[in-house]
C-alpha cells in the first residue's frame, strides 16, 4: 500500500460520488485518472484491504429494528450454537469475546416481536436459556471510517 | 415511507457497487432503469440521510487495527449524557451507545474500541476510565470473528 493507495482509501469511505462516472469524479480529487483509480481499487479489494464499496444503512433509518444480544454458551454448546445463531440473515455480526457472556451478536429484524421471537427459537433449539437482549436507548457516536 | 423503487434501488447498492467505469448504468439495467432515474432516485435517499454511510468498508484487520475491544461501563444514569459524550470523543471509539441494565448483566454504557494492539486498547481505554472517572467496566476483547456480514435489507419483499 503505498500513499496514493491510503489517499485514495481515505477518500471514498463516504461520500461516494452518485454520478455517471463516479471513477473519473474521485479521480478528479485526487489528480488521478478514472484507469488508475480502478486499478488501485480493484487491487485493494483483491487483497482483502476493501471489504466491500457501497451503501450503509441505519437499520432503524429503514423501518427494521437493531439489537446486541448476549449469551453465556457452554464449550460444548458453542458449535452448535455458533451455527444456529448464524443461520439468521439478521445477525451480521457475531464474536466470540472473553467473558463468562462469551457470545455477542448483532440482530436486525422488522420488528422488536421478531428478534424476540427468534431469541426464544434459537434458546429451545440449542438449550442455551442465558441469553440477553440489550437494544439500544441512545447513540452517542456511530463511525466507521479509518483514517490510514 | 418508502417506496418499492427506492427498495430496489436500496438493496441495489447495499451490495458491492460495481469496478466499472459505468457502475449505476449496470446497476440501473439489472434493475430494468434508466441510469439517470436510478441516479436521481439514489440522490434522494442520500439527501434524505437515509444512507448512514456511503463508500468503502475497510478490514481493519488488514488496514492495521487489528485490535478491538467492546467496554461495557458502569455509568451514572444522572451523567451518562456527559460521559457518553466524551467517549464519543476519543477517535478510537467507532461505537458508543447507551443500553439497559440487566440482572447480571449492570452496564449502562458501550463503546467499542479500535487499536493497533490489545495493549495499546487497555492504554486507551485507562485514558477513558480517568478522563469520565469511571472505574467500573469490563473488557471484553473478541476472541474469535463468528460472523461478519452486512445487512441485506429488502431482499424477501
Amino acid at each position: 500500500m503505498d500513499d496514493l493507495d491510503k489517499k485514495l482509501l481515505n477518500s471514498i469511505q463516504s461520500g461516494f460520488p452518485i454520478c455517471s462516472r463516479p471513477y473519473a469524479a474521485i479521480g478528479e480529487m485526487l489528480d488521478m485518472d478514472e484507469a488508475e483509480v480502478l486499478e488501485r481499487l480493484k487491487k485493494l479489494k483483491a487483497s482483502g484491504i476493501i471489504r466491500r464499496i457501497g451503501g450503509n444503512f441505519g437499520p432503524e433509518n429503514l423501518g427494521y429494528f437493531s439489537t446486541l444480544c448476549a449469551a453465556k454458551v457452554p464449550e460444548e454448546k458453542l458449535e452448535v450454537f455458533t451455527q444456529t445463531v448464524n443461520a439468521y440473515p439478521g445477525v451480521t455480526h457475531n464474536y466470540v469475546r472473553e467473558n463468562d457472556w462469551n457470545v455477542w451478536f448483532t440482530f436486525i429484524e422488522p420488528s422488536r416481536e421478531v428478534i424476540a421471537r427468534n431469541l426464544e427459537e434459537i434458546a429451545e433449539k440449542t438449550g442455551v436459556t442465558e441469553i440477553l437482549n440489550l437494544p439500544a436507548t441512545h447513540v452517542f457516536k456511530i463511525r466507521a471510517k479509518f483514517s490510514l | 415511507m418508502l417506496t418499492e423503487i427506492e427498495k430496489k434501488v436500496i438493496a441495489a447498492i447495499q451490495g458491492d457497487i460495481p469496478l466499472e467505469a459505468n457502475p449505476y448504468e449496470i446497476l440501473a439495467e439489472g434493475l430494468g432503469m434508466e441510469e439517470e432515474a436510478f441516479l436521481g432516485i439514489l440522490k434522494s435517499l442520500d439527501e434524505k440521510k437515509l444512507i448512514r454511510r456511503y463508500g468503502a468498508t475497510l478490514r481493519h484487520q488488514k488496514s492495521g487495527f487489528s485490535a478491538n475491544a467492546m467496554v461495557a461501563w458502569k455509568a451514572p444514569e444522572e451523567k451518562i449524557q456527559e460521559i457518553g459524550e466524551t467517549m464519543a470523543g476519543f477517535e478510537a471509539v467507532s461505537h458508543c451507545y447507551r443500553r439497559d441494565p440487566k440482572p447480571g448483566w449492570p452496564y449502562n454504557l458501550y463503546t467499542m474500541v479500535h487499536a493497533r494492539s490489545q495493549d495499546s486498547c487497555r492504554d486507551i481505554v485507562g485514558q477513558m476510565a480517568q478522563k469520565t472517572g469511571l472505574s467500573d467496566y469490563s473488557m471484553l476483547f473478541s476472541i474469535r470473528e463468528l460472523k461478519k456480514t452486512s445487512m441485506r435489507y429488502f431482499e424477501t419483499e
